[in-house]
């Protein structure tokens, strides 16, 4: 049996196609804190910064073996490049993402989005990023994401405003909903044309734990059908949270796999999505790589119990939190190969 | 008039239907017969949102329905709170420091729990949101308050709070604190030496109302 490259890997699994070994992919930001220091960045640098974005992927990638590079790293890209100030914690040592201290926009009447949103900076960096990565490391698939219209709204506007809209004032939550669809569609089209090998749609605040069921198929389902077919493959749709209830309204918007955290029933959501359903997951990024009484046989454990759960890739619940404990990061990708190499429910081995 | 039943029946419903203006209605009239203002507030609003809680827990009600219900029992307990005389408020008189920690921005669950703060007639001091690690332990000494609440959504900013933590007890051994958020378990909160988790909103109160009763009978 030959051993297949990253890409390659990556690729087949999006087929169905049978490969060599389970993969450790993300579609989130999997930046690591051992490949900022070798370079000699620091965190709060590198997120606004193509050359430093690309370079401190691509290396968290070749330190640990993951099967993809995965750009950007923080979520309010959109949002500055609307108009918004960010806050970006430049003088804190702590891992801080950035993030949006005051929103411009106060009520839904006043979302407009720029027509020419999708070439603003910093969101024209990523394609900057992405293009990087290409050249410098082009045995790597590069994974890129976009928000969800619901999720990236929670960028721009209180979130409260849209909740609580959704009973008082829908039609004005659909025009919202509707306008950030737009803006998530054209710099996706722009992140593939770019280079992106594939892309998540991470609308992350639409678990159960938050809205209904019936309000995720009324409001969610139809945006979420809307992106996917506007987007290349493969394409992924992740959600955070309790997501059981509405994991076969997920695996019916036009996405080539499902995304899910560890609050997900992996089992049920097998069960009932069927033997041919690619879901990926769905391991805890803080108890395995992170914590600190976290021993190396319990993340193994864990990883087997993952792979046992039914997933065709081991691919962090979340984004990978940046201080991991190295021996505890390299033995999860170590049990994703080995104890991988039996076939998954949706894909064969070589 | 009305009764003092039928009254605390309309306070409850107006909550759980999120309808504020019987809520305000109700409010109105309960002072204005003068009925006792904690008992509306306790045995009405609040337990109205007992209501809400066991909503939640079984799939009912989502946040948004939460976040209604929460407006609608503020409009009761902005008209009834300032007619509590101080000494009665819960017998409790006690303090609580609440905000989300810095680098989260997201501050729905944190002001669902001082809401609840809010109705058992805790003194709350709200640092909002993105608050700098250190402003919780100034605030913690400046109002000596019995218990620090901090929220985190993100596992990214989970971690600050266990710094938090640190530095308050270094000072005052005697403070509570209780963490919650979405990232947030049981098992993460014992890890960082709090004293309390709250799952959801529902359960911060009475968890706060333990940690003082733990900690008087420490010190007795």
């Amino acid at each position: 049996m030959s051993e297949l490259s990253a890409r390659e890997r990556v690729e087949r699994v999006f087929r169905r196609e049978p490969v060599d070994t389970m993969p450790f992919f993300s579609g989130m930001g999997m930046v690591l804190r051992p490949a900022i220091k070798e370079l000699g960045y620091k965190f709060p640098q590198i997120h606004r910064d193509p050359v430093k974005l690309a370079r401190a992927a691509i290396l968290s990638s070749k330190m640990f073996g993951f099967d993809s590079v995965v750009v950007p790293f923080d979520m309010t890209c959109e949002s500055q490049a609307i108009g918004n100030t960010i806050s970006l914690y430049e003088d804190s040592e702590d891992t801080l993402y950035p993030t949006i201290p005051e929103k411009m926009w106060k009520s839904m009447d006043d979302v407009t989005i720029p027509s020419d949103i999708a070439d603003r900076w910093p969101i024209s960096l990523i394609y900057e990023a992405i293009q990087i990565v290409k050249k410098e490391a082009p045995e790597y698939p590069v994974g890129a994401w976009q928000l969800g219209p619901f999720t990236q709204a929670g960028q721009v506007l209180e979130l409260d405003i849209l909740l609580k809209g959704i009973f008082k004032q829908k039609a004005k939550v659909e025009a919202t909903m509707d306008k950030l669809s737009d803006m998530c569609i054209a710099i996706g089209q722009k992140l593939q044309a770019a280079g992106a090998d594939y892309i998540t749609l991470r609308e992350m605040g639409t678990g159960t734990d938050l809205i209904s069921p019936r309000t995720w198929k009324d409001v969610i389902q139809p945006r979420m059908r809307r992106i996917f077919a506007a987007w290349k493959s493969p394409k992924i749709l992740h959600i955070c949270g309790a997501t059981n209830l509405i994991i076969e309204m997920m695996n019916d918007c036009g996405a080539d796999a499902i995304s899910v955290d560890i609050k997900n029933s992996l089992a049920e959501s097998r069960q009932k999505l069927g033997q041919n359903a690619l879901i990926f997951g769905n391991f805890d990024v803080f108890a395995l790589p992170c914590k600190e009484e976290t021993t190396v046989e319990q993340a193994v454990e864990a990883i087997k119990t993952n792979i046992d759960g039914g997933v065709d890739a081991v691919w962090p619940g979340c984004d990978l939190w940046p201080d991991i404990k190295e021996a505890n990061m390299k033995a999860i990708v170590e049990t994703a190969r080995t104890y991988g190499k039996k076939p998954s429910p949706a894909v064969g081995r070589l | 008039m009305a009764t003092k039943e039928e009254l605390l029946e309309k306070l409850k419903n107006g909550v759980v239907e999120y309808e504020e203006d019987p809520v305000r209605e109700a409010a109105q009239q309960a002072l204005d017969e003068g009925y006792d203002p904690l008992e509306m507030i306790m045995d009405g609003l609040a337990a109205g949102m007992e209501v809400v809680g066991d909503l939640y827990d079984r799939n009912e009600y989502f946040v948004p329905e939460i976040l209604m219900c929460a407006d609608a029992m503020y409009v009761g307990l902005n008209i009834l709170r300032p007619h509590v005389p101080k000494m009665q408020e819960g017998g409790l008189n006690a303090q609580v420091v609440i905000g989300s920690v810095q680098g989260d921005v997201h501050d729905i669950g944190k002001n669902l729990v001082k809401m609840m703060f809010d109705v058992a007639g805790w003194e709350v001091y709200d640092l909002g949101r993105d608050v700098p690690l250190e402003k919780f332990v100034e605030e913690q000494m400046r109002t000596d308050s019995e218990v620090v609440a901090m929220s985190a959504m993100m596992t990214t900013t989970m971690l600050g709070m266990k710094k938090v933590i640190q530095m308050i007890k270094e000072k005052n051994p005697n403070v509570a604190i209780m963490l919650g958020g979405a990232p947030v378990t049981q098992d993460v909160a014992k890890l960082f030496g709090a004293d309390g988790y709250a799952e959801s909103a529902g359960n911060a109160v009475s968890e706060g109302i333990k940690m003082i009763s733990r900690l008087r009978q420490m010190q007795k």
